[in-house]
């Protein structure tokens, strides 16, 4: 991980805790950008490079809570590890339910907070590579034939050769040929996987974490 | 208690004077009038009026006084019939004992009905902070953990190749000032609970207010509600009991703060806000939660009538009796266009003296 260019955002009212986390996780060698309020920090522009929000539940004006529902709502998909000075277990199991990486009571212990801050910034990068891959797959995608485009369909609806070849008209070899450009086109070296390539295409998969 | 005493002589120079200059004169009136004419008897109003003190010593100063400078009287009149006069001075004399006596009475009845008060009052503030005690300790978490990240990063700073010293002091610069925060948090907190005998200082009226503001904080924010203050810069001083109307100031605003805590919808903002004429001084509070009807507004200060569900109603009675004693009033009225709009008006520290002895 390559953490020089992972940047935190810190949105918390209170300065203390503001300066304090700024300096904490710049000692470990994160970026970090600190906001006195989610609306100020819903303005800010932020770099392409892996980045989480540590937010804190309680400030005046829109909360923590409601600005996670808000991020949601945009399908801003930044890691959020929240922090409270008086939180209890619904609201804890609340922003876990609805994707918090993590719910810590103020005074956190100092790993505590790291650890969090790790594994949601893992988590951005992860989800960057996923998006990367998609994209890629997607272009990929966009170099098939019509006719090799229809194949995929059928292939990836689980019939077999002589199956699409009666169903299109065409002979079998003709269809295991069009098979093999679309697994050469799409960089699957297996059935299964071509399977799987095209569940991601067509959005019904999920991108493997 | 020496030290109360001399206070109050200097908060009170105008009565001190005029209760001497008018034993004075009743003495002169009566050495230099016959025998038969009974002047002593007007001791008792001197001795009554010394009640206002509110210090049993000095009731029983002022009926020594009056029954030593009657005998005197009595000695020192050149003319009448001396058998008249000693009927009279005897007279006058059971007259000063029975009064000064009574005034001592009222002088211990006044200072129950006060200590009654005063506990009344502590226990309500108990009840408040204890009512507070999640807001609070978050008021003191939030330092502390300021202070465990900045100790951290102290840490790792120092551990640095090579350490980043600048870094390090800045932390450890952070770690005192939320340390002080903290323990000042607590300070107030100790302040308010403790049980103390009621006093009079003269009072900062904003300082006061901002202290009750900083242990609220965590309040307001857990029912969300957006705090405003316009606290005039050049309020005159006040006398009175600091820990008293910091609980007049809490009560109103915790109450504001509840009023909106239900709201669905709707700005839930708190203007707390302090002015002054000259001659008084106005705190209000105004809030933008639920309007109560006329009806309500007359009662609210009236004790055991709640507004709030698991209210004692004890609040804003408390607060009347605290501000009544100070020589102010309370008041309340409906915010516009939604709300309501809590203060009360009390007379800065000169006019308080002017008022006392006219």
């Amino acid at each position: 991980m390559d953490r020089q260019a992972a940047t935190v955002f810190v949105v918390d009212d209170d300065v203390s805790v503001r300066e304090g986390l700024d300096s904490l996780l710049r000692s470990v060698g994160y970026a970090v950008t600190c906001f006195a309020s989610v609306r100020e920090f819903a303005l800010a522009r932020r770099p392409g490079t892996p980045s989480c929000l540590v937010l804190d539940v309680r400030m005046p004006g829109p909360s923590g809570m409601d600005f996670q529902a808000e991020l949601a709502a945009l399908n801003d998909p930044i890691p959020i590890v929240f922090l409270t000075g008086h939180g209890d277990v619904p609201m804890a199991v609340r922003a876990i339910k609805a994707g918090a990486v993590e719910f810590l009571l103020k005074p956190f212990r100092e790993q505590d907070l790291l650890d969090a801050v790790r594994v949601a910034i893992e988590k951005d990068e992860a989800r960057r590579r996923d998006e990367a891959a998609l994209a890629e797959l997607k272009e990929r995608f966009a170099t098939l034939t019509v006719r090799e485009k229809e194949v995929l369909a059928f292939v990836a609806q689980g019939r077999l050769n002589k199956q699409i070849a009666a169903d299109l008209g065409l002979s079998e070899v003709t269809i295991k040929v069009h098979r093999g450009q679309v697994m050469r086109k799409l960089g699957a070296a297996t059935l299964a996987e071509l399977v799987r390539l095209a569940d991601l295409i067509s959005g019904t998969g999920r991108a493997a974490r | 208690m020496m030290r109360d005493r001399e206070r109050m002589r200097i908060e009170r120079p105008w009565l001190w004077l005029g209760l001497i200059v008018a034993m004075a004169a009743i003495f002169v009136a009566d050495t230099f009038t016959n025998l038969e004419i009974a002047v002593a008897v007007l001791y008792v109003a001197v001795i009554l009026i010394s009640a206002r003190f509110d210090r049993p010593a000095t009731v029983i100063w002022f009926g020594a006084a009056s029954a030593v400078l009657t005998v005197l009287s009595y000695l020192l009149t050149p003319r009448g019939i001396h058998e008249t006069g000693l009927v009279n001075g005897a007279l006058s004399l059971i007259a000063i004992g029975a009064t000064t006596y009574l005034a001592l009475q009222i002088e211990a009845a006044e200072a129950r009905v006060r200590q009654t008060q005063a506990e009344l009052a502590h226990m309500a503030r108990v009840t408040t902070m204890g009512e507070l005690t999640a807001s609070i300790a978050h008021e003191v978490s939030q330092p502390l953990a300021g202070i465990v990240a900045s100790g951290h990063a102290a840490l790792r700073w120092l551990a640095a190749t090579p350490p980043d010293a600048g870094e390090v002091r800045r932390a450890l610069e952070r770690v005192v000032a939320d340390a002080d925060r903290a323990g000042e948090v607590i300070g107030r907190v100790r302040n308010l609970v403790a049980k103390a005998p009621p006093s009079r200082n003269r009072l900062e009226l904003g300082v006061l207010i901002e202290e009750v503001l900083a242990l609220t904080r965590g309040e307001l924010r857990r029912s969300r509600v957006v705090l405003q203050t316009d606290l005039a810069d050049d309020l005159p001083q006040l006398l009175g009991d600091k820990v008293q109307l910091q609980q007049v100031v809490l009560n109103l605003v915790i109450n504001a703060a509840e009023a909106m805590g239900g709201l669905e919808t709707g700005p839930r903002d708190l203007l707390v806000g302090a002015a002054s004429d000259g001659r008084t001084i106005t705190v209000s509070v105004r809030d933008t939660g639920v309007s109560l009807p006329p009806a309500a507004i007359e009662q609210v200060f009236e004790a055991f009538h709640s507004t709030k569900p698991g209210g004692m109603g004890m609040g804003l009675a408390i607060s009347r009796s605290i501000v009544e004693a100070h020589g102010g009033t309370i008041y309340a009225a409906a915010n516009h266009p939604r709300g309501m709009v809590f203060g009360f008006t009390l007379p800065v520290a000169g006019a308080s003296v002017e008022r006392q002895h006219g």
